[in-house]
């Protein structure tokens, strides 16, 4: 009996599980898991859990006609995704609260999805072992490496702030903007080190675009994205692009931001007429002198919604971020038809090259150009083999980049095509209906102002319903209306720049030569200042412990260390879970004190954020009994005295 | 949408209660012609994967949730799991899980140690006679209804302690009237048929006026007293929750049901709360002899006593309750003390223990061989069966004792349990309800003269006990919405009515703000209990526009204050806290003890209510001294 009693206990499961592949008697189990992690469970196990779960669901499921959503066991617990005849399984401890294991199954799947498109499809593409090693290291990336308290929130990581120069986020974010004027640019992000410097997307899609920067950094290795990227550049500097996918709701975001549309004027002028003269990148006293339209904008206007992250600090808003946000690119940019012209995406010239300081990049430029793509891929592969992290792993992973990915290349882009144009035709008719009935409603607003209201209010809307920004569940599994777009990754040793762009970008020559030179200097010397940031040791602990979870940029600031946790650290944790959890069940709860006989735990919530606040060392001795004196009831008084100087404002 | 199921390892339905929604959903899907087919076609593939899960996994499930929010909560019992199912949003998991356990505490009230073999709990519940099953399921769904609608309605089966009526004066005449002249009385008289009345007890609707024991009489736990409000609750239910035209037509023209001493329960005040069985409706019991105890099983120190019961209706929602020690019920004690050897050693035998180790921690082999042929031997000569014992036992020692026998090993196990189910079997033709001679009872004019007796003393308080009932306590500080003081030591609750639909006004007068007071106090008691369970006994919550706060410590006999302890946080698959179900207090209570030997400790809780526009500095301040004004009245004995 209880053959693999310990493994449920203390073991993570996630699998994948196809049911239509097991529909007869002779059916094996095996057949239809797609994916199972920890790969090394022995499979009668692996059968014997999916079988399980799998068979229970579909029963449970049919009765309450509806899919399940959270499995419990004594040991542990399952959060569970189906759709179609698919079965996801993500299993954790019990204590880890409902709420956050399903959000981590969530963002599991739609990070599949990103990368890989439908996940029917993908199968049909790729062999499982190829998805396998995609699935694992997704995992990895959401569950790897970060605190408890990053799994309770399941939000991301960004740098901390507290021993930066503000100037180099306002830095970062400059790049973005300056990014952000060639059209076919939709939003984009910088990283360091694995966590976000800056990001002008929804935090659903940071993660997204994070995972594999994660991975890189912590394995100091040149990873192409999955299959589908093409790379060139030295283990220093060097960009990628990778065909991504995302749901109609996250591109509608991107593409149509509800910013303001006075900004416009910036960038009315044709995409595809790269302006050489200005310079993408700026400093801060680089100021346009068009800027100064600004100045006079209707003053109704709201400030463009900010999903901007300015890591770990509360107090972020750049005063003149809408001079600097250009309006985003134009939805119909005419498709170069041809746009997948195998030739012509693998010309050299069409990537965007790199070196290590960007003075001679003319003449690697030139040298480059005498490449053909198989000498380009055979040098990147040379200089792969050359730094000697490798792993079997990640060697399995170059090789995959040539063979298989390429022929996904041709075969699928090329056959999506078409859909990708109506799609994108689609979306706009979707855009112009809207724009027409806001306009019919509008009574003698303008289009321009009707669209922008309406957006900030469909906006609002959406925030009151997904205060963590996670994307509903439907919308995750919604495969089929996936959208493909590219991600353009430009890398400056630790750093990366990341942006979403059109997929005409990876064709537009000069779209990207313009990117890439304008942001080159700015992202060399923002990666210099924060090399040179000493890593920020903590000071010495506050008397007390706090995480500030901020719902809108999906972004923690804490004092609780990663690794070492103590018992009052512990303590604050258990009981964040709990209150987190209330919080998540009742919408109308503000605020909360727990206590124990050795803490008390205080924690208050917004709509856009939560804090926890814990003073150290054990409450005064009392009885339990109701106690005006009692230590816990000042606690609201003493976390709004002491967080102020972490920017966190709970008056 | 709703859904409780008994279910043993083969997958055999034992027992289940639905909703009509829930029957026609199923119906829907499967129309199968026999209901009973389609539940067990439904539930057969989990119950199958459960104990799959258990023997290849180690682990179990304990609750499942869909994206529509329908909740199913598991639980295995020894043999027995219980599934709960929740499909319109009434109920929380922790309430299924609850119910659950509540269901479990009702068949040990009425099973009492027949409960622990599953081959006998499936004879009990499962009797062949399709019309006795007909009658027991009745029963068993009936109470499980009564139970809910306390749940629902009622503050004492919220918090699980039994409220009392706040009135010293009249409290302890009736406690000596119960002592002096009752109890004395029965006890005395020939006609007593062998029984012994040991407990004596008065309720107005849920709440007690007066509870008294005889001296040789042991205590009965809270959780005891509050499965028997139910069970009395589902024999003559008060009005709590019907609307005004039904308490008008009832108050008006049908008063005499309460009089009729039939023990059938009146009709229900509405047919979606019957049960969904057909064919159960469409059979009548036989009328139930009015003068016939019910069975119940008390907790005691050693094992579940054997008692009858007899509950005497004085007027509407108020009755008399008799408890009596039944003839033989020493040889409960006997049988639990071999049963739970034979446990012992089958425990010790699975963890691989042989020889002499297998019988570590129990008085000696040889002794206890005699001991329990002796007994036998006695049992034999007392008009019941005992064969399949004697062979059980025969076969036991073969293989435990003999030369040829295999000695105390793996082995043994087979004959250990078949021991232990033989017991069970005895146990149950001692005291099961329809082993026993059905005339076993009070003389019915002995209950006559009882019931007659009380309703003379109580005639002229009857009135002003319904309306007190009604208007327990009231409320002095501004801006206190609501409390609830519970002394757990003794189990005992005070609080102000919240009588959302009942025609005398509470406290919170009547209309959609009582019944959001109502759903704010039991999402509050939940909520405590929840983060009781993790060990936090301070809690405070602003929530919308109020103020909730909730506290739970302990004192000395003499009223200080003891020091806060780390409460142990219990798991979550673990009993719900609460006194009715595994009495956690009880155990709490124990855990704290230990620290103070030398001295009696109490618990108390208390939660309350509060405007969110007043300061929390106020609100403290009221809640300390809420917590010592109401400390008073419980100093009040009730014994």
């Amino acid at each position: 009996m209880a053959e693999t009693a310990t493994l449920t206990d203390s073991r993570r499961f996630f699998f994948l599980y196809d049911s239509s592949k097991v529909q007869e008697e002779v059916d094996l189990t095996r057949d239809g898991i797609y994916y199972f992690s920890p790969e090394d469970t022995p499979i009668d196990q692996q059968e014997l859990l999916c079988g399980q779960l799998a068979g229970v669901c579909r029963c449970v499921s049919e009765l309450s006609s509806s899919p399940v959503r959270l499995l419990h066991l004594r040991k542990s617990k399952y959060a569970v995704r189906m759709k179609d005849k698919f079965l996801w399984a993500l299993s954790c401890v019990v204590d880890i609260p409902d709420v956050s294991v399903c959000d981590l199954l969530d963002q599991l799947i739609a990070l599949f999805c990103f990368y890989n498109g439908p996940v029917r499809q993908s199968y049909q593409l790729y062999s499982k072992q190829e998805l396998a090693l995609r699935w694992a290291r997704y995992l990895c990336h959401l569950q790897g490496g970060s605190t408890e308290l990053h799994h309770i929130f399941s939000c991301l990581r960004t740098i901390d702030s507290t021993h930066i120069d503000p100037l180099l986020l306002l830095k970062a974010a400059l790049i973005l903007q300056a990014c952000q004027r060639c059209p076919l640019v939709l939003a984009g992000c910088i990283l360091y080190r694995g966590r976000v410097v800056s990001t002008q997307m929804p935090p659903a899609l940071t993660v997204k675009v994070m995972v594999y920067e994660t991975q890189t950094y912590s394995q100091d290795f040149q990873v192409t994205a999955n299959g589908l990227s093409s790379l060139v550049g030295s283990p220093f500097s060097s960009t990628a692009t990778t065909q991504v996918f995302l749901m109609p709701t996250e591109l509608h975001m991107l593409r149509c931001p509800p910013v303001d549309r006075a900004c416009r004027s910036h960038c009315n002028q044709p995409p595809c007429q790269p302006s050489r003269s200005r310079l993408l990148s700026r400093t801060l006293s680089d100021t346009p002198t068009t800027d100064t339209d600004s100045s006079s904008l209707d003053p109704t206007h709201c400030p463009p919604p900010s999903y901007k992250t300015v890591p770990s600090s509360p107090r972020s808003s750049l005063s003149d971020e809408l001079c600097f946000s250009p309006s985003p690119s134009r939805v119909n940019t005419p498709i170069h038809s041809n746009l997948m012209n195998q030739s012509e995406y693998f010309t050299p010239d069409s990537h965007v090259h790199s070196t290590s300081n960007g003075t001679n990049l003319c003449a690697v430029e030139e040298h480059l150009a005498g490449l053909n793509i198989k000498q380009d891929i055979d040098a990147n592969s040379g200089s792969e083999t050359k730094s000697n992290g490798l792993n079997s792993d990640q060697d399995i992973q170059s090789e995959e980049i040539k063979a298989p990915a390429n022929g996904y290349e041709q075969s699928n882009c090329l056959d999506n095509h078409s859909d990708l144009d109506s799609q994108i035709k689609s979306e706009e008719n979707k855009l112009d209906a809207n724009n027409h009935v806001t306009n019919k409603n509008g009574n003698g607003e303008t289009e321009e102002e009707a669209k922008t209201k309406s957006k900030q209010i469909n906006r609002k809307l959406k925030e009151k319903n997904e205060p963590t920004n996670t994307p509903s569940p439907h919308e995750t599994l919604e495969d089929t209306s996936l959208v493909p777009l590219v991600l353009y990754q430009h890398r400056v040793k630790g750093l990366v720049l990341a942006l979403l762009v059109e997929p005409e970008f990876i064709t537009d020559h000069s779209a990207r030569e313009e990117v890439h030179h304008s942001s080159l200097a700015s992202l060399n010397g923002l990666e210099a200042h924060l090399r040179n940031t000493s890593p920020g040791t903590p000071g010495p602990p506050g008397p007390y412990t706090f995480a500030h979870y901020d719902c809108i940029q999906n972004t923690l600031t804490t004092n609780v260390c990663g690794r070492s946790v103590g018992p009052q650290d512990q303590a604050f944790v258990k009981a964040t879970k709990l209150v987190h959890s209330h919080f998540s069940r009742l919408d109308t709860l503000q605020e909360a004190i727990v206590r124990n006989a050795s803490s008390a735990v205080y924690g208050t919530r917004t709509t856009a954020q939560e804090t926890y606040f814990l003073q150290q060392g054990t409450p005064v001795r009392n009885s339990g009994s109701p106690d005006p004196q009692d230590s816990a009831f000042s606690l609201p008084r003493k976390a709004r005295l002491r967080l102020l100087k972490h920017g966190v404002n709970l008056l | 949408m709703k859904c409780l199921l008994l279910a043993n390892e083969s997958a055999e339905v034992l027992f289940y209660w639905t909703d009509t929604e829930f029957e026609q959903r199923v119906q829907e899907q499967y129309g199968l012609p026999a209901f009973e087919d389609s539940i067990n076609t439904l539930f057969a593939p989990i119950i199958i994967s459960c104990s799959t899960m258990v023997d290849r996994l180690g682990d179990n499930y304990t609750s499942f949730s869909t994206e529509n929010n329908h909740i199913y909560v598991l639980h295995q019992f020894e043999e027995c799991l219980y599934i709960a199912v929740n499909g319109d949003g009434d109920e929380t998991e922790e309430d299924l899980k609850r119910k659950i356990f509540v269901m479990k505490k009702l068949t040990e009230i009425m099973f009492g140690m027949v409960t622990f073999s599953g081959a006998l709990l499936r004879k009990e519940l499962r009797p062949q006679d399709t019309e006795q099953r007909n009658r027991l399921w009745k029963k068993l769904r009936s109470l499980l209804e009564t139970y809910s609608r306390l749940r629902e309605n009622d503050q004492s089966f919220l918090v699980e302690a039994v409220e009392r009526l706040i009135h010293p004066t009249l409290c302890e005449q009736c406690i000596e009237f119960l002592e002096r002249r009752l109890v004395q009385q029965i006890n005395s008289n020939m006609d007593r048929m062998g029984e012994e009345v040991l407990h004596a007890f008065i309720l107005v609707h849920t709440k007690l006026l007066a509870f008294y024991s005889s001296r040789n009489a042991s205590n009965l736990y809270s959780s005891d007293l509050l499965a028997l409000i139910i069970l009395v609750q589902d024999l003559y239910p008060s009005k709590i929750n019907l609307d005004e035209t039904s308490e008008e037509l009832e108050s008006s023209s049908v008063p005499e049901v309460f009089y009729t001493p039939e023990p059938s329960p009146p009709e229900r005040e509405s047919g979606d709360k019957n049960m969904a069985e057909d064919s159960l409706q469409t059979l009548e019991a036989p009328t139930p002899d009015p003068s016939a105890p019910s069975r119940v099983f008390l907790e005691s120190k050693e094992c579940p006593m054997p008692h009858s019961m007899y509950c005497l209706p004085l007027w509407p929602g108020i009755t008399l309750v008799l408890l009596t020690k039944i003839p033989n019920s020493h040889v409960a004690t006997s049988v639990c003390y071999f049963l739970e050897a034979f446990v012992k050693l089958e425990k010790r035998l699975c963890e691989g223990h042989e020889g002499a180790a297998a019988m570590r921690g129990q008085p000696s082999v040889q002794e206890q061989r005699s001991r329990l042929e002796k007994l036998i031997k006695t049992w034999a000569g007392m008009d019941i069966q005992t064969s399949q014992l004697q062979n059980a036992w025969t076969d036991f020692k073969n293989k435990a004792f003999s030369r040829s026998g295999s000695g105390f090993t793996r082995d043994l196990l087979p004959s250990c349990r078949n021991m232990k189910t033989q017991l069970c079997g005895v146990y149950r033709q001692f005291f099961a309800a329809e082993c026993m001679g059905s005339s076993q009872r009070l003389a019915p004019h002995l209950q006559e003269r009882a019931l007659s007796m009380v309703q003379e003393k109580l005639m002229d308080w009857k009135d002003f006990l319904l309306v007190k009932s009604k208007r327990n306590i009231t409320m002095e500080f501004p801006g206190l919405i609501h409390f609830i003081y519970v002394d757990r030591s003794n189990g005992q609750m005070i609080a102000p009515s919240l009588n959302v639909t009942d025609r005398t006004v509470s406290e919170l007068g009547k209309g959609p703000l009582a019944d959001f007071i109502k759903k704010k106090v039991w999402s509050l008691v939940a909520t405590a209990q929840r983060y009781l369970q993790k060990g936090y006994a301070t809690v405070t919550l602003r929530d919308g526009d109020y103020f909730y706060c909730y506290f739970l410590w302990f004192e000395n006999e003499t009223g200080y204050k003891l020091e806060v302890i780390d409460i142990p946080s219990s798991p979550d698959d673990g009993a719900p806290v609460g006194m009715l179900t595994c009495d956690y207090y009880r155990k709490l209570l124990r855990y704290y003890s230990k620290k103070h030997q030398n001295e009696v400790v109490k618990c108390y809780e208390l939660f309350t209510v509060h405007l969110g526009v007043i300061p929390n500095e106020y609100i403290l301040q009221h809640c300390s001294q809420l917590a010592r004004k109401l400390w008073e009245p419980t100093r009040i004995p009730l014994l």
